[in-house]
């Protein structure tokens, strides 16, 4: 290449690409103002440190009260650890070529630290713990929705509450961690029985709550038979009561149709207590 | 871009005890294809069985595949630090050559008086300096050949110690930088020898 040729080349170059000029700052703040903080703006963010510095690979090690150590790799499609030093598992930024400051490296390990957290956040404020289905308060919002545009548009829901029988002899006879197995896997064959665009939820103790859209009499037994069928393989008998609203037909007010739903629920379990 | 179910679906299998990373492979249609995960302390069929149940939920078809991580190959890890080249420019106005090579993060910038060519070895060596090497090489000859893909450089370097000859070749963009990386090229077993601070 000419000088001349060099010359240009040096004065097209991006003022901003400066080794230590603060971009990763600035483009975290872009990703911030127009994406929301989550395991996908840590990729996100390994990207671009690989593409700034011409990077052949990046990952990032954090720790998380919660979720214990954890590394990500801007190649996600590679979870190997070979690129951590030793294969140690120390929290940091690690690049191929090592050419990263430390400074950057820092501001990137910061921010893919919140990312982590307030995702695991977001992701608990709205699922129930044990059984990854939403939480209650998830739930009332859903229903809350459901109810709206049912009334508005005449949309149809049904609203299906769920109560395990024999929970508290489960727990009485074989133990917690049982009984925490048995809601583990109701909740796990309620998430496989919903389609998509439903709620599934865990309400209380051993309560669930199901809002299935765009649905009403047949569909709502297709979803119990789809529930019942999962839950045979689990090896252990859960026996459950349902008590169902559908709105409109019933009502388009949501505690109506809770208090409706919860009433032919119990009406249900008094039958099966005599 | 991940989508909001498919970053729950990998939180999710993060949360699974003893897992310490993920990998997700997509489909040419970016439908996820499978799932690696890294397990450290657990049993990693457990952990597949639980993987499985959990990739059901989101993508059905997903390949599950578990690694314990206490079997990767103790050889494994991050290649030694290395030097690398971050940039080079030609100052046209002054004639100033200049490299800038980095190395655990510190940057050696090293400059010359003499045109790209010759200009972008002795940055290069003196960039190395900066950087704490001690390099015991004096520069004996910088040439640039016709070849039917380019202009490769070949730069000859000599020990002040045993008159040995240490020979780099590349072909970058521009003699500068072509220079700048066949000093390395040089140097490559030299400075994977030894530390700045050996130096």
């Amino acid at each position: 290449m000419s000088n001349v040729e060099q010359e240009t080349q040096t004065e097209e170059r991006d003022p901003s690409d400066q080794l230590y000029e603060p971009w990763v700052f600035l483009k975290m703040l872009d990703e911030l103002a127009s994406s929301e903080l989550g395991i996908g703006f840590v990729y996100a963010v390994l990207d671009v440190l690989v593409t700034r510095f011409g990077l052949d690979d990046a990952t990032v090690v954090l720790v998380d009260e919660a979720l214990g150590t954890q590394t990500f790799r801007h190649r996600r499609r590679q979870a190997e650890l070979d690129l951590l030093p030793n294969g140690g598992l120390e929290p940091g930024v690690y690049t191929v070529p090592d050419i990263v400051p430390e400074i950057v490296r820092d501001a990137v390990r910061s921010v893919c630290q919140l990312s982590l957290s307030l995702h695991l956040a977001r992701y608990m404020a709205s699922h129930d713990a044990l059984t990854n289905i939403s939480n209650r308060r998830t739930f009332d919002s859903a229903l809350h929705t459901a109810a709206v545009q049912s009334s508005r548009y005449g949309w149809a829901f049904t609203l299906v509450l769920a109560d395990l029988n024999a929970l508290k002899a489960i727990n009485d006879t074989s133990g917690h961690a049982v009984g925490d197995d048995v809601l583990r896997m109701f909740g796990f064959a309620l998430r496989r029985s919903v389609r998509t665009g439903d709620t599934a939820a865990r309400i209380g103790g051993d309560e669930f709550a199901v809002i299935l859209a765009n649905a009403e009499g047949s569909e709502v037994e297709s979803f119990l038979d789809r529930l019942r069928t999962l839950l045979v393989p689990s090896g252990i008998v859960i026996e459950f009561s349902v008590g169902t609203a559908s709105a409109p037909r019933d009502s388009t007010d949501p505690a109506e149709l809770y208090r409706i739903a919860d009433a032919r629920l119990y009406e249900k379990k008094g039958k099966i207590k005599r | 871009m991940m989508t909001p179910s498919e970053e729950d679906f990998e939180l999710e299998l993060r949360s699974l005890p003893g897992v310490l990373s993920v990998g997700v492979e997509h489909r040419d249609n970016g439908e996820v294809d499978g799932v690696t995960l890294f397990v450290r302390g657990q049993d990693p069929e457990s952990v597949r069985h639980v993987a499985l149940q959990v990739a059901s939920l989101y993508y059905p078809t997903a390949a599950v595949t578990v690694e314990d991580a206490n079997r990767a190959p103790a050889t494994r890890g991050m290649p030694s630090e290395r030097v690398a080249l971050v940039r080079t420019d030609f100052n046209v106005h002054e004639g100033v050559s200049e490299v800038h090579l980095a190395m655990a993060g510190r940057v050696g910038v090293g400059r010359s008086g003499s045109g790209p060519l010759i200009g972008g070895a002795e940055a290069t060596l003196n960039a190395l300096r900066e950087l704490g090497y001690e390099v015991p090489f004096f520069l004996v000859g910088v040439n640039n050949i016709a070849t039917a893909r380019g202009w490769p450089v070949i730069v000859t370097l000599r020990s002040l110690s045993d008159a040995g000859d240490r020979i780099g070749i590349a072909q970058s963009n521009g003699d500068l930088e072509s220079a700048a990386k066949a000093t390395l090229d040089a140097l490559n077993r030299f400075l994977s020898s030894l530390s700045p601070a050996e130096g």
